[in-house]
């Protein structure tokens, strides 16, 4: 009897322990493997002048472009996402029946759960050729591809979280709004939209954190192009740079070193951007 | 009048956004599934890939089995570290101190992006300890990346069904590890399946931390752990990118959805036939 409940016990503490250890383990091997970046290369990683050429004569590892095309793919397709996102969790909450609405919700839920390579497939084969043909693109890769399909992506996450804030909202100010004469849209304007505007924000500041890591779905349609972002040109992030080139490139090298100083990166920006999305929950709680 | 129009134009935005959304999520699954149909068949599900390049005739079966393994192997690793890890800081933690650093290693590894599990397991687990790219290389990297995911929805089933029996059971006097055993670890188990089950499917479709850690364009079905393997993801991801053979591509994909969703679709109708449905136990 006894022996079991030890058992048990030393199951859950070694889990737990896990758990942390893996935790340490990244953190600590993407210092490690980041530090020799910094040390050769330092702040020249990060000027506006150097580009990036790691494998010509005179290597330059300028991470500002791809840097740049994260931020810039993740925030206009979180934007793209909210303006779908919240304009469809009104229409579930206040123009389908309830049941039906669940449905819905449930399917769109299933969205979440397609594999993103299937996104950038869809997006290469669909959005990328209409792109090439209506746009007179030559290739039809580019930035804007990416962020519809990015955005169609965190589209999900964003009905879900919006749906649950303004059901909160909907119990506290529905009836009272109804009584006092208001039309179901003025409801929706005057009252719920900002009422739920913390949780909005809170969902944009997640859906950003999970943009900027996405890899697949945006390497696929992005053109990887070390170059400024531009809508209708082509770009590169963080995430795709690695994919990319990660397999290609001696173990040791600088070259991985920056790949991996540049995730590093990638990852303090994820930490206050999850930092800012906590604390704007909490303040939408204590409300 | 004006305030008249001004809902008139609220309620057909709200319409029409809407219905885009819905729109633009049923396109996926149509479009998939509309463009995969042709190639399904049998023969497309049970033999090998050949043709040259390769992918462009013959089937997906080792990309298929390949994944199931794959799947198998991080689930299981992933959900039982998750699994645990969820129990103690549900059951065991006062939220300070180690509890607290558990926690938060949980959200650090939830919000860590998939390529840099892939990068970490590639240079850690084949370079600094020389595993091959195989099975298991590619199984722990994806096993890691799920035990966030498993964890974070395992501390909710614990804490929603299982607080109470455990608050009940030490009233009672029982020790902690029995009434996990006994009591809150059957109460769940059907959860808990579908919590690992969901990790899986999150785990199958994921191309990026197999990329260099084990999936290879053609193998056999993997017999050992050592083995490399193919993975219906990957195997997508390269007939699309080298342009190999659309059709095929489109098959692929339409397997792996199905697959994938009926994985979810089943973990959905568990929890919702056993929501509310009270638990009776075995003595």
């Amino acid at each position: 009897m006894k022996i079991k409940d030890y058992i048990v016990k030393g199951l859950i503490a070694l889990a737990a322990a896990g758990i942390a250890a893996l935790m340490l383990l990244m953190a600590l091997h993407i210092l490690t493997e980041s530090f020799p970046a910094f040390a050769q290369e330092g702040l020249d990683m990060f000027r506006t002048d150097t580009q990036w050429r790691p494998v010509s004569d005179k290597p330059q590892f300028g991470l500002l472009p791809a840097m740049a095309g994260t931020l810039y793919i993740s925030f206009a397709a979180v934007l793209l996402a909210l303006l779908l996102g919240v304009g469809c969790a009104f229409f579930l909450n206040f123009y389908v029946p309830d049941k039906l609405a669940k449905i819905l919700l449930a399917f769109i839920d299933l969205v979440a759960g397609i594999p993103s390579v299937i996104f950038g497939f869809i997006g290469l084969t669909v959005l990328v050729k209409w792109l090439a043909v209506h746009m007179h693109m030559a290739a039809g890769q580019c930035v804007l591809a990416a962020c519809i399909v990015l955005g169609i992506m965190l589209l999900p996450f964003v009905v879900s979280t919006c749906c649950e804030s303004i059901q909160n909202a909907r119990e506290h100010y529905e009836l009272a709004g109804y009584a006092l004469g208001f039309s179901k849209e003025m409801l929706i304007v005057k009252v719920i939209f900002p009422a739920i505007r913390p949780g909005i924000v809170a969902a944009a500041m997640m859906a950003f954190g999970r943009g900027l890591g996405e890899t697949m779905a945006v390497m696929m349609v992005v053109g990887n192009s070390p170059i400024y972002p531009a809508m209708m040109g082509r770009g590169q992030t963080i995430a795709a740079l690695t994919a990319l080139e990660m397999g290609s490139i001696e173990y040791g090298s600088t070259h991985l070193s920056v790949l991996y100083a540049a995730n590093a990166v990638l990852l303090v920006i994820l930490v206050l951007v999850m930092i800012c999305g906590r604390i704007l929950r909490r303040m939408e709680k204590d409300e | 009048m004006s305030r008249r129009i001004r809902d008139l134009a609220v309620r057909l935005l709200c319409l029409l956004i809407g219905i885009a959304s819905i729109g633009a999520a049923l396109f996926l699954f149509v479009f998939v599934f509309w463009k995969g149909r042709d190639v399904m068949s049998l023969s497309f599900l049970l033999e090998k890939p050949s043709g040259m390049p390769i992918g462009t005739d013959g089937g997906i079966f080792p990309a298929l089995m390949g994944s199931v393994y794959l799947g198998g192997l991080s689930a299981l690793i992933g959900g039982v570290i998750g699994i645990g890890g969820a129990a103690y800081l549900t059951f065991y933690s006062g939220g300070k101190g180690i509890a607290a650093v558990v926690d938060k290693a949980v959200t650090g590894l939830s919000g860590i992006p998939s390529i840099l599990f892939g990068l970490v397991g590639y240079t850690l687990l084949i370079y600094h300890f020389g595993i091959p790219r195989s099975l298991l290389c590619a199984g722990v990297t994806v096993a890691a990346m799920i035990i966030p995911f498993v964890a974070i929805r395992a501390k909710k089933i614990f804490s929603e069904k299982g607080l109470e029996y455990m608050y009940n059971s030490q009233s009672l006097g029982l020790s902690k590890e029995y009434a996990l055993r006994r009591l809150i670890f059957p109460a769940c188990m059907t959860e808990l399946f579908g919590t690992a089950a969901l990790g899986m499917a999150y785990g199958m479709g994921a191309v990026a931390p197999i990329l260099y850690t084990g999936a290879v364009m053609q193998a056999e079905v993997p017999k050992k752990l050592t083995d490399p393997f193919m993975s219906l993801p990957y195997h997508l991801y390269m007939l699309v990118n080298n342009g190999f053979s659309l059709e095929y591509a489109y098959g692929t994909a339409f397997v792996l959805m199905v697959f994938l969703l009926c994985i979810q679709l089943l973990c959905k109708f568990i929890s919702y036939f056993r929501e509310g449905a009270q638990w009776t136990f075995k003595r």
